[in-house]
């Protein structure tokens, strides 16, 4: 099969890189900051459980919502579909690519191959589009990979039916109906409502900005929890990647969502969006101090209490002024008609 | 954050954020990992420094070749246990070497697959003290059989 003329394109995130080119690819003309923000994609919770090595958080909402939000929101129709025989699955996916149909599909990170080794973790939320088949190797559009890459049968097949905590069974998707006009006032305000509801009115003490102070009050606790202090400075360092490295767009999506409010005050000439884009830049520069700190004192081993700490009154700053913008965020969206 | 604060020049692990570009618009530049360039060497060195003490432990007995690349990939016994499609008391007692040979050939394989291990590393550790060395393992068409390649001056 000769290459797709799929125009593979580098995005800040999996997930809404992906739905994005996808979009594109199939005639709407969407950016990754547009998907993300009319998904509601922005978040925050922390997270303690005993299926987890580590105390971990995540800054955006559950994998899978860009999508299925954005569809909602839209009115454009995917197709998707899972798998519990894993032939199957790749033969729905041979046959698609063999009609010339650019297929996003759910992976497991850690066998993709052509990314540097020290990305590749386990983690069942990676999404991917398959574009063709090439030697019998996938031709991949990954948009933590400058170009295409390849990837054989065997890496995408362990990838697609890996199992733990959401595993893919296979799963894919592809977008089938695109609407003549799609409402982006509405969509965009709905978006913005729903985020700003989920990080302040979540009555869940680990989700939304209550998530934020618990973490603050947890990080000083993390010494109890790690084997040395090798352990105790990679996960110290984690807090860095978590923000900036693993495909955030930096400051923990807040970057991205600046840009999404620029671009929607521009689309709608709402000149409060562009003041509310301008607030949460300066938001994520402040997060983006935290993760600067926090592989300093990673790297140095200078982790003693008063450093955590320090760490620790960053993030409460952050959680106040998360909390002042999300509440005026979603006065503002209350205020508007759609 | 401005655009220049945030271009990194490292090719090996590349990267897009959303930066305040000079003409005061909002977008995605592409640029290399900061904290990659930076502190790389240093996961490495603690990623080592962990192996060496795991391998130490299987060395006296204290721990198996399962435990040992479970805590390498950052998994936990719920985890594995699942991607492995066994009980996760099972993993727990496969994690002590008094229960590692217990194991069957068939869930070996599928922790090996877990791992993306050759199933004889759960029996030997490859320690060079030689630059230039390669090592590579080679997989061949029978499950049970693949080849160990080095080579000699090469990078």
């Amino acid at each position: 099969m000769s290459m797709p003329a799929f125009k593979h394109k580098m995005a800040a995130h999996c997930e809404s890189g992906t739905v994005a080119a996808l979009l594109n690819h199939a005639g709407l003309e969407i950016s990754e900051p547009m998907v993300f923000g009319i998904s509601g994609g922005i978040f925050f919770g922390y997270f303690e459980s005993k299926k987890l090595p580590f105390p971990t958080f995540v800054v955006r909402n559950r994998p899978g919502q860009i999508r299925t939000n954005l569809a909602k929101r839209t009115g454009v129709k995917f197709r998707t579909e899972r798998f519990r025989d894993p032939s199957r699955g790749e033969r729905e996916l041979f046959r698609l690519l063999s009609n010339n149909v650019p297929v996003a599909c759910q992976t497991d990170f850690f066998y993709m191959n052509y990314l540097p080794d020290h990305v590749r973790v386990h983690i069942n939320v990676h999404f991917i589009i398959l574009a063709g088949i090439k030697d019998g190797s996938y031709i991949v559009s990954d948009c933590y990979s400058p170009d295409l890459a390849l990837l054989d049968r065997d890496s995408l097949m362990k990838a697609r039916f890996a199992g733990g905590s959401f595993a893919p069974r296979g799963f894919l998707f592809y977008p089938v109906f695109m609407p003549h006009n799609i409402d982006f006032r509405a969509a965009v305000w709905k978006g913005i409502k729903s985020a700003a509801f989920q990080m302040v009115k979540l009555p869940v003490p680990f989700l939304g900005i209550r998530g934020i102070r618990r973490f603050a009050q947890r990080v000083v606790d993390w010494p109890k929890l790690a084997r040395d202090a090798e352990h105790l400075s990679h996960e110290i360092m984690k807090i860095n990647i978590f923000l900036e490295d693993q495909g955030t767009g930096g400051a923990g999506f807040r970057f991205m969502y600046a840009t999404f409010l620029r671009e929607a005050s521009e689309m709608l000439g709402d000149p409060d969006l562009l003041e509310m884009s301008k607030r949460i830049m300066e938001i994520g520069d402040r997060w983006r101090a935290v993760s600067l700190f926090a592989a300093r004192i990673g790297k140095r081993r200078d982790l003693g209490q008063s450093r955590l700490a320090e760490l620790s009154a960053m993030i409460h700053d952050r959680a106040d002024a998360e909390e002042r913008f999300f509440t005026d965020l979603l006065k503002l969206s209350k205020s508007k008609r759609y | 954050m401005k655009q220049k604060e945030a271009q990194v020049d490292y090719k090996d692990h590349q990267l897009v954020l959303y930066v305040e570009k000079k003409d005061g618009s909002y977008g995605p530049v592409q640029t290399g990992s900061y904290i990659a360039k930076k502190y790389l060497d240093d996961f490495w060195s603690k990623r080592d420094n962990l192996e060496r003490e795991y391998l130490e432990k299987i060395r006296k007995g204290e721990a198996s070749p399962i435990a040992f690349y479970m805590i390498l990939e950052e998994l936990t016994p719920s985890e594995l246990a699942s991607r492995v499609r066994i009980p996760k008391r099972k993993v727990k007692r496969h994690c002590d070497p008094r229960h590692f040979g217990e194991i069957t050939m068939a869930e070996l394989m599928r922790y090996c697959e877990v791992f993306n291990v050759p199933v004889i590393n759960m029996f030997r550790a490859i320690i060079s003290n030689k630059a230039g060395v390669r090592i590579k393992d080679e997989k061949s068409a029978n499950p049970f059989f693949g080849t160990l390649r080095i080579e000699v001056g090469k990078k």
